[in-house]
């Protein structure tokens, strides 16, 4: 092309606005986490990497940590066994596909902290309609206490997040499939290849860079969600339900020491930068990714 | 004999019925709430003995509803036509030429989602105020446009990716220049693609809390997501029934785009995200 | 050093866009916590007489969900966009002091202003001898009982020990159906406070005299038997740590607990939600060493240093607590008074719900003004959720919240 320049001027005004809204907390985040820092976000002295030895120290800090391998490993997992045969079906043409379709995708028109907070009234032990649902069918004899213990409320919550995440993966899924040409499908069929077969030989291959692309961005989504688990146990009880999102939320909003917090959030920008550094390499090799 | 369409109907709603009885559940909870009169919404009858339809128009005036509904319409649109005036350029730079710090940027654009909002906010919240920009729909508009570039830009990128040259060479041979050649061949092409963009980044916008929260003050200027989550927030007692109604008022305006833009939704992604 | 010439150039091009935001003279912005539907519409009010009274000044009164108050302050004080006034949870008020956020008030104190103030309430404001709040708010707990379902049960007048209420729970127990004896709370805001009334009455202090934690004095440790043992004969709702206290006094108005402590703004809930229930107010069981303690709560009204307008803000202060509007605010949230004045009107005067509260009041504790309480009762809830769930043993639990709480206490 004639003018080198043009792409420059062209992709000049996304980058900053990208890299406003990235690079500026970014270094305000830095600077926080290596200083003592007031409650009030003034820096004092620097202080190097104290704040992420404390963090280290903390006995709940690492608890969280782990939670939230388990949440974004469940989340992101569970979205992908539900969304890859929803999105099978929807696929298929059969009567009343655009309701499904809709209905599908209704999660996401309410926003995640809204939706919480439905579900939270929804659990209530002694008022909630889900255990006056599941008596009103025979279901349960008695009422359950869904967010009394990390041993219900944690299942729950990832539930949950299953559910909210299934509208956005089925989406992508969509528009994969809708990419697949039928002849291919029929040329499969004249050979004596089943349902299954097909899936396996068409369908997941073809699919398999949109998986990815779910992969990716749900990861980076769920990990870092945090109306779900706020808004219906606080990470409570005792912590048992906190992830890491939570747990900064405590340190910098309700503890104050928003060293610390800002610590915690370098550590997950870290992690997720190699996750994705790690997914890329292995799973989209071959692939622009 | 049952016709295949209808055998086919009946195994892919006995299938997706799990699901589809999940997915209402809450919504089925949020409607018979929000119709219940107010003695019997800590009861947990299914059932209201009545149904008070007058709770919508209550809620909508206690609620301060309309003028919520109005603040969310308006920074979702700046936030959705800003991202997709910015992002038609790059996406069609990253597109259409081949220039230093392609990926790098593709890269860095990706590594931009990896914050979570709570995080920025701070940072962010510091940055504008410093500019007096607290309070300000257009900044909230603004801070979204920002959040949204990312995934705009992937989206049309890989989009555009799969629209022929052929075409536009085609237009170029013919003496059109650059600018038109885009204007009168590319874009048109292309109108699905931006549909399907600009939804999601309106979706994205229209839901958004954190940031709504921490720069907006005034319950004049309060989206939504804030006014409906004050009226739950820490209240010494909750209306939830008009909770419930004000959410699931708020949910319509966007299961009608889903309605409307669900053909273009599945296949405008078809051609996106992956390449 | 690059990065912060990087962050000048970025300042420089937005600057462009930036709109001039400084203070208008004569303008007060008031952040303020909203405590019920009333809190809006009444500030409105406020607005609406102080501006016709003082004709110049422009009062805007900012109403933020109470649950993210203190986010909201954080963030605002931390870039500088704080308002000239705001209400603050009284415990908070030590971490504004201590940063020299909050201006002391004592300039604009007369006398007689001071006299307008209950004591009790202003008390808590006053740290090193200077005033730094105003208590907006006041409250304290006492214990809500189900006349129908005690007396149902065979009891006769509400306990007035614990022994009592486990014995009345029994009772309650035994009626069958979905009826619980005693209301306890175990999530979120105020969970270490509900138990905090037991450990009162067993002779214990949240802060020992040489300022280290109580919660390893053998009345804690028994407060926490006590209440782990009602949970485990089901004296209580069932599932104690998914109910916060909004849940609980959700049941209570349903009329499924016999008992529950909470503040006295349930009485308006129940006026308007479930007015026909009939329930009475007494004072929190008591151990038995005839020790009892309730927990007072004010949230103040600080002034914040970097205010331009702090005379505007002090002319609203001034008319904010003047009887008239005091007592409009207070019966409508459904709090204690501060003022005396209006201590004496005949609401209060003639209130049985309200006379219950106050008789309470000589043994309120409030909150200790340490640096870090936050955090101290965070350890605290953790560590009695932990209790409730049976997840160890109360003694050592309560031992390790207590050797967390010290080392947050020693520095």
């Amino acid at each position: 092309m004639h003018n080198r320049a043009l792409p420059y001027l062209l992709t000049l005004p996304s980058l900053i606005l990208a890299a406003v809204v990235i690079f500026w907390p970014v270094v305000d985040l830095i600077q926080i986490a290596t200083h003592d820092v007031s409650r009030f976000g003034q820096l004092r002295d620097f202080s190097g990497l104290d704040n992420f030895a404390a963090l280290v120290a903390d006995p709940d800090f690492i608890k969280a940590l782990l939670r939230t391998g388990v949440w974004t490993a469940a989340v992101v997992g569970g979205a992908l066994l539900v969304s890859i045969p929803v999105a099978v079906i929807l696929n298929t043409d059969f009567y009343g596909r655009s309701l499904a379709r809709v209905i599908v995708m209704l999660p996401w028109a309410v926003s995640l902290t809204m939706t919480a907070i439905v579900w939270r009234w929804a659990l209530n032990g002694e008022s909630g309609m889900l255990n006056s649902a599941l008596r009103g069918l025979g279901l349960a004899d008695h009422n359950i206490q869904w967010l009394a213990s990390a041993a219900t409320a944690f299942p729950m919550q990832i539930m949950i997040g299953i559910l909210v995440t299934v509208p956005f993966t089925t989406t992508i899924f969509l528009g994969g499939l809708s990419s697949i040409p039928d002849d291919l499908y029929e040329a499969a069929a004249l050979e004596g290849a089943g349902p299954v077969q097909q899936f396996r030989r068409i369908t997941f291959p073809l699919l398999k860079p949109f998986v990815n692309i779910a992969i990716v961005l749900n990861t980076i989504y769920v990990f870092n969600s945090f109306p779900i688990i706020w808004v219906m146990t606080q990470g409570g009880p005792a912590n048992s339900t906190d992830i890491l999102v939570t747990h900064l939320y405590k340190l910098a909003f309700r503890i104050g020491k928003l060293g610390e917090a800002s610590a915690v959030s370098l550590v997950m920008l870290a992690i997720l930068l190699v996750f994705t550094a790690i997914y890329i390499r292995l799973a989209m090799r071959g692939e622009r990714a | 004999m049952i016709a295949p369409k209808l055998k086919r109907t009946i195994i892919a709603w006995g299938l997706l019925a799990p699901l589809v009885v999940v997915t209402l559940f809450p919504f089925a909870v949020m409607f018979l709430t929000a119709v219940k009169p107010a003695q019997e919404v800590l009861t947990p009858s299914w059932w209201p003995s009545e149904f008070r339809w007058r709770n919508f128009y209550d809620m909508w005036v206690q609620a301060g509803f309309g003028r919520a509904l109005f603040n969310s319409l308006y920074v979702s649109v700046i936030a959705t036509v800003g991202a997709i005036v910015i992002s038609i350029p790059a996406a069609y730079a990253m597109s259409r030429f081949r220039f230093a710090g392609h990926g790098a940027f593709r890269q860095f654009l990706l590594v931009s989602q990896m914050i979570s909002p709570i995080v920025l906010v701070l940072g962010l919240f510091r940055l504008l105020a410093s500019f007096g920009l607290v309070e300000s729909l257009n900044a909230v508009g603004g801070v979204y446009m920002a959040f949204n570039i990312a995934f705009t830009v992937w989206m049309l990128q890989s989009y555009f990716d799969t629209i022929p040259r052929d075409l536009e060479e085609a237009s170029w041979m013919e003496g059109g220049s650059r600018w038109l050649t885009l204007r009168k061949v590319f874009l048109p092409l292309c109108v699905p693609a931006i549909a399907v963009t600009a939804i999601f980044t309106f979706i994205n916008a229209w839901n958004e809390f954190v940031v709504a929260l921490t720069m907006l003050r005034s319950q004049e200027s309060y989206t939504l997501p804030i006014q409906v989550f004050s009226l739950v927030a820490g209240r010494y007692t909750v209306e939830w029934h008009y909770v419930m109604a004000a959410t699931l008022v708020a949910t319509v305006p966007v299961a009608i785009l889903f309605v409307w833009l669900q053909r273009y939704l599945v296949r405008g992604l078809a051609l996106g995200a992956v390449k | 050093m690059a990065i912060s010439k990087w962050k000048t150039g970025l300042l420089a091009g937005l600057s462009v866009l930036a709109l001039a935001a400084q203070a208008n003279a004569g303008e007060v912005r008031v952040t303020v916590a909203e405590y019920s539907a009333k809190t809006g519409p009444y500030f409105q009010e406020v607005e609406k007489a102080f501006e016709a009274a003082n004709p110049g000044v422009d009062v805007k009164f900012e109403v933020v969900p109470w649950d993210v108050l203190l986010q909201k302050l954080t963030t605002d004080i931390t870039a500088g966009t704080n308002a000239d006034l705001s209400i603050i949870g009284t415990r908070w008020l030590i971490d504004f002091v201590q940063q020299g956020v909050a201006e002391p008030l004592d300039g604009y104190i007369t006398p007689d202003f001071k006299g307008r103030f209950i004591d009790t309430f202003l008390s808590p404001s006053i740290m090193d001898g200077k005033t730094y709040g105003l208590p907006i708010a006041a409250s304290a707990r006492a214990m809500y009982y189900n006349k129908e379902l005690l007396e149902k049960a065979g009891v006769a007048n509400p306990p007035a020990t614990w022994a009592e209420l486990k014995d009345a729970a029994a009772k309650i127990k035994a009626l069958g159906g979905e009826n619980y004896g005693f209301g306890l709370q175990g999530k979120e805001i105020e969970t270490d406070v509900y138990y905090y009334y037991a450990m009162w009455s067993q002779g214990s202090e949240i802060l020992d005299k040489d300022g280290t934690s109580g919660l390893d004095s053998p009345g804690a440790i028994e407060a926490a038997k006590l209440y782990k043992s009602l949970i485990d004969e089901g004296l209580t709702q069932p599932g104690v740590t998914s109910y916060a206290r909004e849940d609980v006094q959700n049941l209570f108005k349903q009329g499924k607990v016999g008992m529950m402590i909470t503040a006295p703004f349930l009485s308006n809930q129940i006026k308007e939600e479930a007015p026909k229930l009939k329930y009475g107010v007494a004072a929190i069981p008591a151990g038995p060493t005839g020790a009892r303690g309730t927990y007072g709560v004010t949230d103040s009204i600080v002034m914040f240093s970097n205010s331009k307008n702090k005379d505007e803000a002090w002319k609203l202060l001034d008319f904010l607590f003047q009887t008239d509007w005091r007592a409009k605010f207070t019966q409508g949230e459904g709090f204690l008074p501060v003022n005396k004045e209006e201590a004496k009107m005949d609401y209060y005067v003639n209130n049985a719900d309200l006379a219950a509260f106050t008789a309470l009041l000589p043994d309120a504790r409030f909150a200790p003004i340490i640096p870090g309480w936050e955090e101290v009762a965070q350890i605290t809830s953790d560590a009695i959720q932990k209790v409730y769930l049976g997840e160890g043993d109360p003694e050592a639990l309560l031992k390790e919240a207590a050797a967390k709480a010290d080392g947050i206490l020693k520095k």
